[in-house]
């Protein structure tokens, strides 16, 4: 009976060496994730241009910026909410004047008539749209002070 | 002797589990890998769009131009055209009251021939625009202007109004 004592041998595979590799791909993933996804809204599908320079991290990060996300039937995107012209232009004052609000409470004095607001308009229209729709926002912009627009586009190459 | 030797081999030293620590990492591992999308490589053309003025204004800004610019704004503005198909297609481009073909090279040339050339005067263009066209259709020809002002090594200065029913 003694002699059917089986020996204390097990194998344990090294996970050390695994775990540094599933660390280091954590890290990558970490790293190249994308959070400002909340501005790109995946119904709108933007056209192609080949000259439309890259948007620079500074500008992101300085500028004081609003996006407008337009679907293909020129109604204005936030969220989950699909805004029509009526509504749309709501949303515009409404935005228009948090831009005053804030100029106003920081001390700012601008001259809004002939200056414009500091804010950048970035449009994020469908390809798809018409261009009358467009238009009409922008007008919408216009009279509500904004002078400075960025028309996004997806870069080819 | 023994004793030295089995405690340099490790077996009576502390084990640290290092397999729960691999499952919480694998987990990681695949909610990012789960939520990861690529960032889409989104560019921008930058402009500044005043409201549209009546002509009357239009006469009067260009009268006032800072004595720098020698010719007026009105002369300086290229005039550019398009028409809509039923689809909100491209149908017609028309540069300087001249109808040119429908093509991108052909734009191209012509934008070409007025931005380069020294004697010409355009630095910047009116674009009136069908408004039943369509987004990507506008997108090309701006592509276009674009390029041709930044080959002229001139400011990109572009702006847009409505095509009316009986232009064009």
């Amino acid at each position: 009976m003694s002699g059917s004592v089986v020996p204390k041998e097990s194998a344990e595979p090294n996970l050390t060496p695994l775990l540094d590799i599933v660390f280091q791909l954590i890290t990558f993933f970490m790293l190249v994730i994308n959070f400002a996804s909340d501005n790109y809204d995946q119904r709108v599908h933007l056209p192609d241009a080949g000259s439309a320079r890259p948007v620079e991290d500074v500008d992101r990060v300085m500028e004081d910026r609003l996006v407008l996300n337009i679907d293909h039937n020129g109604n204005l995107l936030t969220g989950n909410d699909v805004h029509p012209y009526n509504e749309a232009v709501k949303e515009i004052k409404h935005q228009a004047a948090l831009v005053k609000l804030n100029l106003k409470v920081s001390g700012v004095k601008l001259d809004v008539a002939a200056n414009g607001l500091p804010t950048t308009i970035i449009l994020r229209a469908d390809k798809d749209v018409v261009f009358s729709s467009i238009l009409s926002l922008i007008k919408a912009c216009q009279n509500e002070g904004f002078r400075k627009f960025a028309l996004k586009a997806m870069m080819r190459g | 002797m023994n004793r030295r030797r089995r405690k340099s081999e490790g077996e009576e030293g502390p084990q640290v589990p290092v397999a729960p620590m691999l499952d919480m990492a694998f987990q990681l591992l695949t909610f990012f890998v789960l939520t990861y999308r690529a960032a889409p490589v989104e560019g921008q053309f930058v402009m500044n769009l005043l409201p549209p003025q009546p002509a009357t204004s239009m006469a009067a800004a260009a009268a006032d131009a800072s004595p720098s610019d020698d010719l007026p704004v009105s002369l300086r503005t290229l005039p550019t055209t398009l028409k809509a198909a039923g689809d909100g297609s491209l149908a017609r481009v028309m540069i300087n009251d001249t109808e040119i073909p429908n093509e991108r090279l052909a734009l191209e040339k012509e934008l070409d021939h007025y931005l380069l050339d020294p004697d010409v005067p355009f630095d910047q263009t009116l674009i009136k625009v069908d408004p039943n066209l369509r987004y990507s259709e506008l997108m090309t020809v701006i592509d276009a202007f674009t390029n041709a002002f930044l080959k002229a090594k001139k400011e990109p200065k572009l702006s847009f109004d409505e095509l009316g029913p009986d232009e064009g």
